[in-house]
């Protein structure tokens, strides 16, 4: 792991200086607020339009305070997730592409500690990202809603961080295989198309990384069939690590891609 | 001298197109080499090989006393940095990968930038930098590691004419302790720094040697005599008994093996009743003889 603290330095440095552990995490938060407020304040926001009846009723559903976690982490899914690997599907493939690249392949460095430095910083990040969205999320859920246990809810946090892994180890890997486009394409494939795939057939399997995060917040419920979870926690690191392992030597194989 | 880095049978093959055709030469330690030939000729190509970046299809680059990439500093043709970092910080990076200790990393890095000339920028951030200042960067990066050798891809080409000065005395300063390959295609550069030329022409490495040796080899000796008339230049070439062509007022005389001398050619003009305006050996520049060596066939 030649270089490693040298490129984990360079690469902190990097995305503190393009701000992303704030706006990235800014929009987690924001995501993270929106649904216990908007739940919480749906009639009145009906009311204020002024398009209700004379008479109507509505029967709001009883919301209890995992439902509004459940929520947030739907809004994770989808724009946090296309945020966050946006960001990110170039890590390895515009360096390339711009040339930037190339002053640090020609160096006796290796590609296993250049691809972890990225890797690392990109997980935390994402983990930056989630605690604030996590925490928005809560906060206004126990103030109007109620409160949450400790316990199931840092389970459900690190579930979901484990599933975030397995999303950044698969963009890097696509970063690192293919050109910016292409990486994508394939990235939001596997992530997006994926969900929807398992959310459509995924009846018939209980093992899959795509349906960690409903196990978090199942972990909350407490409806949690333990094996499934262990078994798609474990298969969702293989599956990262594997990925990760690809990406470096892809990422080695395309070195020469860089422009010189 | 020894020998630092061998280089046999290099080639390089793109789909059907053959970039790099079977290059062979060495470099010698602490010597300067200029890389010269046409666009497209296979110089980058041949430069990324060597640094090992893109890989041979055949052939091979072996240094002498140790891995190539720990040996090399690399300067590309438009080097592109990290804009988010500073001059320093970039510099003690490029220093640390190539296994300079911490501490040392950073005196070494504000000396050499000090010695590119950047000294007053040193932790001003490389997106506020100018074209010249990247390239003093970008040489900067690739000796603060202090290799054994310098590999450099067009280093003036892309500078103004004070830019091009300042680099090239830069790189000057270096030829004593460094041995340094380097492209180009203007030819001045390479007259001025130079022990061995590497012609390159379609992938092939059509002559090599000193700039002397290339130039005896290239050179069409002649002595030119200039007369104010170009009836006197008639003249004279019909019957002055040396083997001359009349060109304009301009009379060429082919020297062959030293034959004739400037003595006997002297005598001969002395007894001339023309007037003569000038009289020289011509040897040809580099680019006379680039021109020439670009159209061999």
């Amino acid at each position: 792991m030649r270089g490693f603290n040298v490129l984990l330095q360079k690469e902190f440095r990097e995305a503190w200086r393009s701000w992303k552990f704030l706006w990235i995490p800014l929009v987690f938060a924001l995501l993270g607020m929106t649904d216990p407020l908007t739940n919480y304040y749906m009639m009145d926001i009906l009311n204020a339009v002024g398009n209700v009846p004379e008479g109507f009723e509505m029967l709001m559903p009883e919301l209890m305070p995992v439902d509004l976690l459940q929520a947030s982490i739907g809004q994770f899914q989808t724009i946090g997730l296309l945020v966050l690997m946006a960001t990110f599907v170039g890590a390895i493939s515009k360096e390339r592409a711009s040339g930037m690249a190339t002053l640090l392949y020609i160096r006796p460095i290796s590609f296993g500690a250049y691809f972890m430095s990225k890797f690392i910083v990109m997980s935390a990040v994402g983990f930056v990202s989630i605690l604030a969205g996590f925490a928005a999320s809560i906060y206004y859920t126990v103030v109007l809603y109620g409160t949450l246990e400790i316990g199931p809810l840092v389970a459900s946090f690190f579930t979901y961080f484990s599933w975030l892994l397995f999303v950044i180890a698969v963009t890097l890997m696509m970063s690192a295989t293919f050109k910016t486009v292409v990486a994508t394409t394939c990235a939001f494939a596997v992530i997006f198309i994926g969900q929807i795939l398992d959310s459509l057939v995924g009846a018939f399997w209980t093992i899959s990384p795509w349906k960690l995060p409903l196990y978090g917040v199942q972990l909350m419920r407490g409806t949690m069939e333990m094996s499934d979870y262990w078994w798609s926690l474990s298969l969702t690191l293989v599956v990262s690590i594997i990925c990760m392992s690809i990406g470096i030597l892809t990422m080695k194989k395309n070195a020469s891609m860089t422009k010189i | 001298m020894t020998i630092l880095l061998q280089v046999t049978g290099l080639t390089k093959q793109f789909a059907e197109k053959v970039v790099v055709d079977g290059i062979e030469f060495s470099l010698e330690k602490n010597t300067s080499t200029a890389l010269i030939g046409p666009n497209g000729a296979g110089k980058t190509t041949t430069l990324s090989m060597l640094t090992g970046l893109l890989k041979p299809t055949s052939g091979s680059v072996k240094m002498l006393d140790g891995d190539v990439r720990a040996n090399i500093g690399f300067l590309p043709q438009y080097p592109q940095f990290h804009p988010w970092l500073s001059a320093l910080e970039f510099t003690e990076m490029a220093a640390k990968l190539n296994g300079v200790p911490a501490k040392k990393a950073k005196v070494e890095a504000q000396k050499t930038l000090e010695f590119v000339g950047l000294g007053n920028d040193l932790n001003k951030k490389i997106s506020t930098f100018s074209g010249g200042m990247r390239q003093r960067l970008g040489i900067s990066q690739a000796i603060v590691h202090k290799p054994k050798l310098l590999l450099l891809d067009e280093p003036v080409s892309a500078l103004d004419p004070v830019g091009r000065r300042e680099v090239l005395d830069l790189l000057k300063g270096l030829q004593q302790e460094t041995t340094i390959l380097y492209s180009t295609h203007i030819l001045n550069d390479a007259e001025e720094m130079t022990d061995q030329l590497l012609f390159l022409r379609d992938g092939k490495l059509v002559e090599q040697g000193t700039l002397r040796e290339v130039r005896q080899r290239f050179d069409e000796q002649n002595y030119v005599v200039e007369f104010s008339t170009e009836k006197e230049a008639k003249l004279f070439a019909s019957q002055s008994g040396l083997i001359g062509e009349a060109k304009g007022s301009h009379v060429y005389i082919e020297i062959i093996d030293e034959k004739p001398s400037m003595q006997e050619l002297l005598q001969h003009l002395s007894s001339c009743p023309y007037k003569i305006r000038k009289v020289e050996r011509q040897t040809a520049s580099l680019e006379e003889i680039f021109m020439k060596v670009a159209r061999k066939i």
